[in-house]
């Protein structure tokens, strides 16, 4: 009986530390503190490329005596789509003031707000020699099944001579920040960055497009 | 004792889905009532209460317990919780949690076809040997069960899905559809909706041992041997498959029991109350997987 105790005991351990260990890298959470000089992230969020779609989760407090309205983009190159989405309660009892959020853009922050940002975002499909952002219609070769985009003839030669080069290259890559600006200064108020990685950088990411 | 009162099971019992509900109203969307307080709309926040008890590798004292102030309702919320286990018994977890009482309430909803039996799961040591890897992955460094596989995280954001976009936006991920999966699996289709709570709930881990070692001074459910006929009624109704029957006497684990009264209003003779204990905890529990 002990002893199966035991086994269960350590199955447990195992599986937990597996689960725990792991990271699926779709998805990562950031925490921010927001001010006129331009803030501060604790961290930044990893993401692995591959997934076709991400999640990031951004925790802001707004740092006293910061107040005004804010907008919130991602930047980086090339841009994804993206939407953005306010944690609040679905019905809103009044108890505590909310900064409205509308068209990407935070109205009324007040010190020492904290506030929860969903961040979603899809992938284009990229050129998997330079990494480049492709779209349907671009250049394209069928290798093993799947649609490859080319940003242009050279890149598609390089593919052809050896696909077996590029096969890890996908999705985005390197950094990108949620950006927020006060909207009345223009002056940045957080970068949280975000970092896609990646098991190799593309071979060829200075190739000269031809 | 009054002679009416012994023969019916407790007020507690007998309301418990009433008292259950009303926890759902007012902890989850859309009312989300009692964190709208302190400005929250979710467990997640200064409601968290389960990571600040957990030590990080490299975190001072002083960061440890910044962790406790961050999240002051989740400490709060906690401590309250293990203080009362400690006297009246794990009413938290049978009666109020909004997370287990979802589960559970879910599983009534279920077809009895299609329910799984867990009961034959070495509950006890898989349930500790998960807690040994939620404090020790943080302390040495190499991960986190915290916020991955949290279903104080899921539940919420299920019962938001249908009005708020960032609460959908939850399941928009790997980590989103695992913990959708683990609480259909081990909750809503778990015989008696609560696997979920004796095997991955780090609160309850806690709470557990608690019940456990206060066993001598609270209340806590208990068997009257003296009227126990081993029928064995009780055994089938325990949500926390926390009863075995050594010698035609139902003996019940202070480990997994929580007094939800499933196993009292089962007993045809009555020999299950909620009471302060005249007898030892049951030393060691055999249970239906150690016979097997």
């Amino acid at each position: 009986m002990r002893i199966k105790s035991l086994i269960a005991f350590f199955l447990a351990v195992l599986v937990s530390l597996a689960a725990g260990t792991h990271r699926w890298g779709d998805s990562s959470h950031a925490i921010g503190l927001m001010s006129a000089n331009g803030g501060k992230t604790r961290h930044p969020s990893f993401l692995k490329s591959g997934w076709d779609r991400y999640t990031q989760i951004t925790t802001a407090t707004v740092l006293p005596p910061y107040h005004g309205d804010v907008s919130v983009a991602l930047e980086g190159y090339p841009s994804l789509d993206y939407e953005i989405r306010l944690s609040a309660p679905v019905v809103d009892l009044g108890m505590h003031r909310l900064p409205v959020f509308k068209d990407n853009i935070l109205y009324d922050l007040q010190p020492k707000d904290r506030l929860t940002l969903w961040v979603h975002m899809r992938t284009f499909p990229r050129d998997p020699v330079c990494g480049m952002a492709v779209r349907e219609g671009d250049l394209s070769l069928n290798h093993k099944g799947h649609t490859v985009y080319f940003c242009a003839k050279g890149c598609l030669e390089r593919f052809k001579a050896d696909p077996e080069r590029y096969k890890n290259i996908k999705g985005p890559q390197g950094r990108y920040d949620l950006a927020f600006y006060d909207t009345r200064t223009g002056q940045s108020v957080l970068k949280v960055p975000l970092i896609f990685k990646s098991k190799e950088e593309p071979p060829d990411a200075s190739c000269a497009h031809q | 004792m009054h002679h009416a009162h012994i023969n019916k099971p407790g007020v507690l019992t007998r309301h418990r889905y009433w008292i259950m509900a009303l926890a759902l109203v007012l902890f989850l969307p859309p009312l989300s009532f009692l964190f709208q307080f302190t400005g929250d709309s979710n467990f997640c926040g200064t409601w968290c209460p389960r990571m600040f008890f957990v030590w990080r590798k490299g975190a001072g004292l002083d960061a440890y317990f910044m962790g406790y102030l961050r999240s002051f309702m989740g400490a709060a919320l906690v401590l309250g919780i293990l203080a009362t286990t400690f006297f009246f018994g794990r009413y938290w977890c049978s009666h109020l949690c909004p997370i287990g009482g979802a589960m559970e309430m879910g599983s009534r909803l279920v077809p009895k076809f299609l329910k799984i039996d867990f009961s034959r799961v070495p509950a006890v040591p898989l349930r500790y040997g998960y807690l040994a890897v939620y404090f020790g992955a943080a302390a040495l460094g190499i991960g986190s069960l915290c916020c991955g596989y949290c279903n104080f995280a899921t539940i919420p954001r299920l019962f938001g899905a249908p009005f708020s976009g960032a609460d959908l936006a939850y399941f928009l991920r790997t980590a989103g559809l695992i913990n959708l999966g683990l609480v259909l699996l081990l909750g809503v289709f778990a015989k008696g909706g609560r696997a979920y709570c004796n095997l991955l709930c780090p609160i309850g881990a806690l709470d557990a041992l608690v019940n456990r070692f206060g066993f001598r001074w609270g209340k806590r459910v208990v068997v009257a041997a003296s009227r126990c006929t081993g029928c064995g009624q009780c055994l089938d109704r325990c949500p926390t498959w926390a009863i075995d029957m050594p010698e035609k006497t139902a003996r019940i684990d202070a480990l997994s029991c929580m007094p939800c009264g499933a196993c009292e209003s089962a007993c045809p003779t009555r020999a299950i109350r909620c009471q302060k204990s005249q007898v030892n905890p049951a030393p060691k529990v055999r249970t239906a997987y150690e016979k097997a």
